[in-house]
């Protein structure tokens, strides 16, 4: 990867020359023998060095231009905000993701949420039905209902569903390889309700490239997992354009290690193949891009690292869609984002550290941007299930650094920053010249496919790694500030049998009575439509309405795709 | 510094539906850098794949990650099947999310050595490295 040297600085400037003479006259003196206490001073996930000072001769050796490097909020390049009054008319959306129980207990979590004046929900799935197995599979034993809900049948939503949908507005779903059959579910779940689906929007995740990258959630390989998930976007596009197809989360990224040049250019240059993909079904680029801008983006704890990716994101997309694609409307230049702190600065000890932690990076958020939405984790997050404080403490936060700290009063407000406006270009000089790189081995699919991507972040999980042990990396309680004392507790799910049981004898019980001609019938119907190319979803949605199972037809398109299998080059090891 | 006949083969593998893999990358990077053979199997492994792939592989070392509850039953089903596939002289470690109340449960049923969260790379080399050079030592002997 491009890592720049540090400017240069042309000796004809009168402040580098000031800069020099006060190096020699004040600086260097005043040093003395004494050495720094950093060598040499890096930024934590980039290790780009960091200059003692920063000055307007800085911005000169990188060419800075205020016109065409920030611009103004709302009007390309958006370096300075996508809303055109920053957030002086309203603040970002303060949301947060918690837990959302299991099994058909996510009805009752949502209604008691709804009640709680929330109008948006966000639905987890266990990690069974995120790699497309029924709960009866015997490889998802302990798993079940586990890290969310379980789903085998059109019978667990239409349960999941009783929900009062007056209230209710705005629904993630979190899936990504079985998609289709998960968009499938949905549909016909909302239609048995009676939901008009242009009262409310459905957001899919939908992101199955980045699952190969780090996550590991995959079914089919990846030409083919792009292919399905294409399929979606393009079914939603056509005939739900009131919702959204896709998120892309480049939060999975970081917790993996990409640094935020890899960040920025790995996660565009994903949304690019899915952009490519869709346009070649014959949709046009102002038409597909604001379906396809929707990301999700950690700030870790470097505060300029933070700030400067979220600029340089906002910057970069705009570029991207503008010269790559030729896009022209604002809808499909701007970016939107939800920003959050990262839960990988969270430490396991001294849990009570994490809450100055989260208000730090919260703030580096909002400096950046804030985006549309901030989601914030909780100080308790590494310990397990969180407590009622946490979760208080955590929404307070956002409050706290809305309200309180002035940051959000105007645009942008580190704009002009020497260093902030150094960093941030070169940034996205790095994640262009990274991008590029992708796009002359073919793009993220072949990126994926070769490994490319998963061995960069290889390479950063284990040199980070090697930071914190050999202490090049400070981490109050884990290398510095320890504590001898203390207990170093976790708590851990314990599986629920009884609630596994339940689920598998559900399942099993649902086979046995359902018109099993027809649904032998429209499962071939899927293994047609994965043969011919044709859209999934469709053969899906009858499927699903004759309960063939979540498992089965996940099935149905391994007999046609086959299975993923990723071995050491392949995960980056 | 200790020098042996042949480098150290390690399989890692990750069972069940858990697919967090930052942990094994960082596992797997230290050990090649400290000169071993690692071969990882890829995610969503049952216990008879971990031993067929350790059985033809021939490795030394059975490294397991595992953030999933399921732990308690899978692992001393792979101990037990190792030892049904006459490999059970091969050293069994776990690492990830264990918790301490279950350390003796996988003990008992073979885990040789189980390594928590925080666990510091070089203490996981000079473990294998020790265990490999008593192993080599006894061979001679």
């Amino acid at each position: 990867m491009n890592r720049p040297t540090g400017p240069i600085t042309p000796a004809t400037d009168p402040i580098a020359r000031e800069e020099a003479r006060w190096q020699q006259e004040t600086r260097g003196p005043a040093m003395g023998d004494r050495p720094e206490r950093r060598d040499p001073f890096v930024t934590q996930a980039l290790k780009w060095p960091i200059k003692p000072l920063y000055t307007p001769a800085d911005l000169d050796a990188i060419g800075f231009d205020y016109s065409a490097d920030l611009g103004f909020p709302g009007e390309y390049p958006y370096t300075r905000s996508t809303r055109p009054n920053g957030h002086r008319t309203d603040f970002w959306t303060m949301t947060q993701v918690t837990g959302f129980g299991k099994g058909e207990d996510w009805a009752k979590r949502a209604r008691y949420m709804l009640d709680q004046g929330l109008s948006g929900l966000i639905l987890e799935y266990d990690l069974a039905t995120t790699n497309g197995y029924d709960s009866d599979d015997p490889i998802v034993e302990g798993e079940v209902g586990r890290a969310g809900m379980a789903l085998d049948s059109l019978e667990d939503l239409e349960k999941a569903f009783d929900l009062p949908f007056d209230k209710l507005r705005y629904l993630m779903s979190v899936c990504n390889a079985p998609q289709p059959v998960n968009l499938a579910m949905i549909i016909a779940a909302l239609e048995k309700k009676g939901v008009d689906p242009k009262d409310f929007v459905l957001h899919i995740v939908n992101g199955i490239l980045i699952e190969y990258t780090c996550v590991g959630r995959y079914i089919y390989p990846p030409e083919h997992g792009l292919r399905i998930a294409t399929d979606c976007i393009e079914y939603i596009i056509r005939n739900h354009p009131n919702w959204a197809p896709i998120s892309i989360i480049s939060a999975q990224l970081q917790p993996a290690k990409a640094n935020p040049v890899q960040e920025i250019a790995y996660s565009l240059a994903i949304a690019c193949a899915y952009i490519d993909a869709v346009l070649e079904r014959g949709l046009d680029i102002d038409t597909v891009a604001p379906y396809i801008n929707h990301f999700v983006v950690n700030v870790d704890m470097d505060f300029f690292e933070g700030v400067c990716k979220l600029r340089a994101f906002r910057k970069c997309w705009a570029r991207l869609m503008k010269e790559r694609y030729g896009a022209s409307k604002p809808e499909a230049l701007k970016i939107r984002m939800m920003t959050s702190p990262t839960t990988i600065a969270l430490t396991l000890q001294q849990p009570l550290n994490n809450i100055a932690r989260l208000g730090i990076m919260a703030t580096a958020c909002a400096l950046g941007g804030a985006g549309e939405a901030m989601t914030t984790p909780l100080y308790d997050e590494a310990h397990a299930l969180p407590a009622e404080n946490a979760i208080r403490v955590g929404a307070a936060i956002q409050h706290i650094v809305a309200h309180e700290t002035g940051v959000a009063e105007t645009i942008d407000p580190l704009a002009g920053s020497y260093y902030v406006e150094t960093l941030t270009k070169q940034m996205e000089d790095a994640a262009f010249a990274e991008m590029e790189k992708v796009f002359a081995m073919g793009g993220a699919l072949k990126a994926i496919e070769t490994g490319y991507i998963q061995r960069a972040l290889g390479r950063e999980q284990y040199e980070r790694n090697k930071d914190i042990e050999e202490g090049r990396r400070k981490w109050v309680g884990v290398n510095h500030l320890t504590r001898e004392d203390e207990a170093r507790e976790i708590e851990i799910f314990r599986l629920d049998e009884a609630m596994e049981e339940e689920q598998i004898r559900k399942v099993r019980d649902l086979r046995a009575r359902r018109d099993q001609p027809a649904v032998d019938a429209a499962l071939e119907k899927v293994r047609d439509a994965a043969r011919t190319g044709a859209n999934m979803v469709p053969p899906c949605l009858e499927a699903v309405k004759l309960y063939a199972t979540h498992g089965e037809i996940c099935n149905a398109m391994r007999d046609v795709f086959g299975v993923h299998s990723a071995d050491s080059q392949l995960m980056g090891i | 510094m200790t020098t042996f006949k042949r480098p150290l083969r390690v399989l890692l593998a990750k069972l069940g539906m858990d697919t967090h893999t930052v942990g094994v990358t960082v596992i797997g990077h230290a050990l090649r850098e400290a000169g071993m053979e690692v071969i990882f199997t890829g995610l969503k492994q049952t216990p008879e794949m971990v031993c067929a792939a350790a059985v033809q592989e021939d490795v030394d070392v059975v490294g397991i990650s595992t953030l999933s509850a399921g732990h308690t039953r899978s692992l001393p089903k792979l101990a037990r099947l190792l030892r049904e596939a006459g490999a059970g002289d091969k050293l069994l470690v776990a690492g990830g999310v264990i918790p301490e109340e279950d350390k003796p449960i996988l003990e008992q049923a073979g885990v040789d050595r189980i390594f928590t969260m925080g666990s510091d790379t070089r203490d996981i080399v000079a473990y294998l490295e020790s265990w490999w050079a008593q192993r080599l030592a006894e061979d001679a002997a």
